[in-house]
């Protein structure tokens, strides 16, 4: 049996924008730090033993998707948020964050209920938000940037003063294009609208789902990747943002 | 008045197209820009002088080819006509290619236009022209970012054309296009593929069009041709490949591509199974027009690949492709015709993110990279350049690449240098839109000096010949 298994909730239908970039990057760490990982496509239809996985993943998918989405997972909600609490690495991207929201209204005011794992909700509005966009978050006390690309339509709204986000805006839109927010960060949870590769140019943000997952397993993780590459292009991706 | 205004903005894009030319920047849609804001009817003025008619062709990939293969055969059969080529394909490039073939007073007839629509631009352009038809390739995710989802771009199409007398003539192979039949009732052709050796029985992961778009049921596929072009059905509600009017058979692709469509025989100097299918959308376009077999034969075994479309250079002996890459389907495509090519290889590729380009890369990271990094691929070097060169490079790292064969080399010119440096047999030079002329300028130039030099030695060689 391989050392770790990722769980990919749902990849036939939430696969947008090359989101699958974020674990390939989960496993190929994983790897190179000696561990084998396997990932299992979570089919709909399936019933979800979530403390089975080491971590949890589901990308971004558009409306129709999503609401299928809502409707195999809100019987298994409960157990979700249970497990989140309780420390499971999660990474959710886009329209995965937003159902993870108290509701989701579309541009008629249709509401599309979530699953309530948090105290936030989702509006739609007419024009998107897209663009390169780059955030100040910090871990441990030490302050990172994280770099990425977002294209939502959805605007999110935490309602629940304790939620802290993924980090603060720099340049770009994120949470709402409003408040400054972007993402969320739940104790193993990050929840984002960076979608695509977000890990493999932001390698702190992995190794810190990464170690988690290994910490929970009683292993030390003990770093020390050769990461120029990767930090070549978050500077460069930064770069292209600040100029 | 209204001549008047024509007049100067004819004048004003004849004059930009001019200038552009002297100072040699490409030039294909600032005139149309300069023209429209003088005179924003002049698009649907200049298009009532053609005398026979417009065809816009559009979709995903495949529309610059299938146009230029189309305009091949117009040419030989003697046709005038107005063509907007080198990919300027927004309303400001067509308004470029109309004032280009007009005279100044905006009245030259002319038999044929032939408009490859950017799809997001199809809207626009039939609120000021009415073509007899429109042509659909393929949908597949490609710069998302400019409009949101595919979804929303496929709806923007259907809305444009609907409650119009447009013909379609649609890719039989596609369930994201056969269904444009059934929601807009307009009058169809379809051309398709039957069967060929290079089907596959299994899909490819990340592929669209999964779901029957009428009941969301999975579609079932006897077989697949790549991406999500193949043979289905669904289960649930009945929905399949339609009835082709163009059928390709007994397709060869290598060295060259060869078939038979309907019951023309086809030879065309292009590679690759998507060529195939440009080929087989141009042809199907010009019977449509009425044009005889023998000039289509000719057209399209005389057509060459342009730029960037798998174009070939020589340089110091060695043998350089230029590949356009701008989807996953598309490098898919690419990767797998530099697969069959068993010698040692290098492989540069100049990743922007402009505009053109689409400014989202993540496009990257749903192609089948590992398909070309297996150990025995015999891959020399990966030289990795502009805007976005570390992504890239990334994206060949977490595809198992070996790292010590990654290059970074942000600057055009001196990435290209790198990939000739290293020893291999063959060279491939993968580029996104706005990198492309100016890798292709690089190689036409490396091209011409290696001529010259090796003219040079020749004429040493023959000199001391003749000295001894």
């Amino acid at each position: 049996m391989a050392d770790f298994i990722i769980a990919h909730l749902y990849p036939e239908l939430m696969n947008l924008y090359g989101d699958r970039g974020n674990i390939i990057c989960l496993q190929k760490r994983l790897e190179w730090y000696g561990h084998d990982c396997y990932i299992e496509a979570i089919p709909r239809g399936s019933k979800i033993q979530f403390n089975q996985y080491d971590l949890i993943f589901m990308g971004g998918g558009a409306d129709r998707e999503q609401k299928l989405v809502v409707n195999e997972l809100i019987h298994q909600s409960s157990e979700l948020k249970l497990e989140i609490e309780q420390g499971l690495p999660a990474l959710f991207i886009c329209g995965a964050y937003q159902l993870l929201g108290k509701y989701y209204e579309s541009s008629d005011g249709m509401q599309i209920p979530g699953l309530n794992v948090f105290d936030f909700y989702t509006r739609k509005e007419k024009n998107r938000l897209i663009g390169n966009i780059v955030i100040a978050a910090s871990l441990r006390g030490q302050p990172f940037t994280v770099a990425g690309f977002e294209n939502h339509s959805g605007r999110t709204y935490f309602e629940n003063e304790e939620l802290r986000a993924l980090g603060k805006v720099i340049s770009g839109f994120g949470n709402n294009g409003q408040d400054g927010q972007e993402g969320l960060w739940y104790k193993n949870l990050i929840a984002t609208y960076m979608h695509g590769p977000l890990l493999p140019k932001n390698p702190i943000l992995a190794d810190f789902l990464i170690e988690t997952m290994m910490n929970r397993k009683g292993l030390i993780f003990k770093g020390g990747l050769d990461d120029h590459i990767e930090n070549y292009s978050h500077e460069q991706t930064k770069k292209r943002i600040l100029g | 008045m209204k001549k008047i205004a024509l007049i100067i903005a004819i004048m004003a894009g004849k004059f930009a197209s001019c200038l552009s030319r002297i100072l040699g920047t490409g030039g294909t849609s600032i005139p149309g820009k300069i023209a429209l804001r003088l005179y924003p009817h002049i698009l649907s003025d200049l298009a009532a002088n053609i005398s026979e008619e417009i065809f816009i062709v559009t979709g995903t990939n495949g529309k610059t080819t299938t146009t230029n293969m189309l305009a091949e055969i117009l040419k030989e059969k003697g046709y005038k006509f107005v063509h907007n080529s080198a990919g300027a394909n927004m309303i400001t490039g067509i308004t470029t290619a109309f004032i280009k073939e007009t005279d100044w007073t905006g009245k030259r007839k002319i038999d044929y236009a032939l408009l490859e629509t950017d799809e997001a631009n199809v809207p626009l352009l039939l609120q000021q022209l009415h073509p007899r038809v429109v042509l659909i390739t393929n949908f597949f995710s490609d710069q998302l970012d400019r409009y949101g989802e595919l979804n929303n771009t496929i709806n923007l199409i259907k809305d444009a054309v609907r409650d119009t007398d447009i013909e379609l003539v649609l890719n039989a192979d596609d369930p994201l296009v056969t269904h444009f039949k059934n929601e807009t009732g307009l009058h169809c052709w379809y051309y398709g593929f039957e069967a060929t050796n290079y089907d596959k029985l299994q899909g490819e992961a990340s592929r669209e069009g999964r779901y029957c778009v009428f009941c969301g049921q999975e579609l079932l596929y006897q077989r697949f041709h790549y991406a999500q072009l193949g043979k289905f059905c669904c289960s649930e509600c009945g929905n399949q490949n339609p009835e082709s009017n163009f059928t390709a058979h007994s397709l060869i692709l290598t060295p060259k591509i060869e078939m038979k469509i309907n019951d023309i025989e086809i030879r065309s100097p292009y590679q690759g199974f998507y060529n195939a299918y440009n080929i087989l959308a141009a042809v199907s376009l010009a019977k449509l027009v009425g044009i005889e077999d023998e000039i289509i034969q000719k057209a399209i075994a005389n057509y060459e690949p342009r730029a960037g479309r798998m174009e070939q250079f020589e340089i110091d002996k060695r043998k350089v492709t230029l590949i356009l890459v701008k989807n996953p389907t598309g490098l898919n495509q690419a990767l797998a015709t530099i697969n069959t090519v068993p010698t040692p290889k290098a492989i540069f590729f100049a990743l922007n993110d402009n505009v053109a380009d689409g400014r989202d890369i993540s496009w990257i990271w749903d192609a089948d990279i590992e398909q070309i990094t297996a150990l025995d691929s015999n891959i020399e070097a990966i030289v990795c350049s502009g805007l976005r060169s570390g992504d890239i490079a990334l994206r060949f790292k977490y595809a198992d690449a070996q790292v010590d064969r990654i290059y970074i080399e942000d600057e055009l010119q001196s990435g290209i240098n790198k990939a000739l440096s290293v020893a291999a047999d063959a060279t491939y030079i993968l580029s996104t839109y706005t990198a492309l002329f100016v890798c292709r300028d690089i190689l036409l130039k490396l091209q011409q000096e290696s001529i010259t030099s090796a003219d040079l030695i020749d004429q040493k060689q023959k000199s001391s010949e003749s000295q001894g």
